[in-house]
């Protein structure tokens, strides 16, 4: 196996590793969202990685990265949205105090 | 060692660097500011890879998306200099596991799978890109669009879901 493709492979093994815990450490809002961007950017050095060392000619594997970058700018979007909201409905954006969204 | 492998490997540890330090600083800005780098090491590598049309894009993204958030940062926090030092985690022995265990078992996958034969050539830029515009154009128009679509319904949504509702402007008015 080429090294380089090791080397981004294991490149995005741990940022998705870092995310994960971002994501479940964090009790802000924002940070989980870092948190959830870190992940989709592990996800994304895959994908550049497979299209690059194993199939340079399809395209497709492009579009892929395309999509993931579409789905990071829509969970922005979308988390800040919520973060705006709750802000404004709550004065603070602090997922401990979301108490209310227990089951 | 070819350069494009110490190029690779260099802004590799870099964006996982940075991805470290956006959660071990108390700084809301510094966070937002270590994802930044992060996200535009990954952007250079991305450059070194020879995915050239994709590493402008997602230094371009990643730049304008990370100055906004680190904007949200200062917005929301009570303390975004983080000088009180004031610690916002949780339950940290499960996440550090959790993150430990996806590393490995995703390093495993990467080391252990026989990925097949490797191209060592890549077409140029300008080939790439042509190639991406036809096909975006072309076989995956319909994904394309989809992205886009969904792109606008997202900023509509979140545009609808931060407003103020009248009920609770005109309850604080009067």
């Amino acid at each position: 196996m080429s090294i380089d493709l090791l080397l981004a492979l294991i490149t995005g093994a741990a940022l998705f590793g870092v995310g994960i815990y971002g994501a479940l450490s964090q009790t802000n809002l924002v940070m989980i969202m870092m948190g959830v961007e870190l992940m989709l950017a592990g996800a994304m050095v895959n994908l550049v990685a497979f299209w690059r060392y194993l199939h340079p000619d399809t395209p497709a594997g492009q579009m892929f990265v395309l999509i993931v970058m579409t789905v990071m700018a829509i969970e922005m979007a979308v988390g800040f949205g919520v973060a705006i909201a709750r802000f404004r409905a709550k004065g603070s954006v602090e997922m401990e105090e979301a108490v209310e969204l227990k089951g | 060692m070819s350069a494009q492998t110490f190029f690779i490997g260099f802004f590799g540890l870099a964006a996982v660097w940075f991805g470290i330090v956006v959660f071990r600083t108390f700084s809301m800005v510094r966070s937002a500011l270590a994802l930044l780098f992060s996200q535009t090491a990954l952007g250079a590598m991305f450059l070194s890879m020879q995915a050239e049309f994709l590493g402008v894009l997602q230094i371009m993204m990643m730049a304008t998306e990370m100055s906004i958030m680190a904007i949200f940062m200062v917005m929301f926090m009570m303390d975004p200099g983080g000088l009180g030092e004031m610690d916002m985690t949780h339950q940290k022995r499960l996440s550090l596991s959790a993150g430990i265990v996806s590393f490995v078992a995703a390093v495993a996958v990467a080391v252990f799978v026989d990925w097949g034969p490797v191209a060592h050539t890549a077409p140029d830029a300008a080939q790439q890109t042509v190639d991406l515009g036809l096909e975006l154009l072309g076989r995956s128009m319909l994904i394309f669009e989809t992205a886009g679509v969904t792109i606008l319904t997202a900023m509509i949504a979140a545009t609808a879901v931060a407003i103020q509702p009248a009920t609770w402007r005109s309850k604080h008015e009067h």
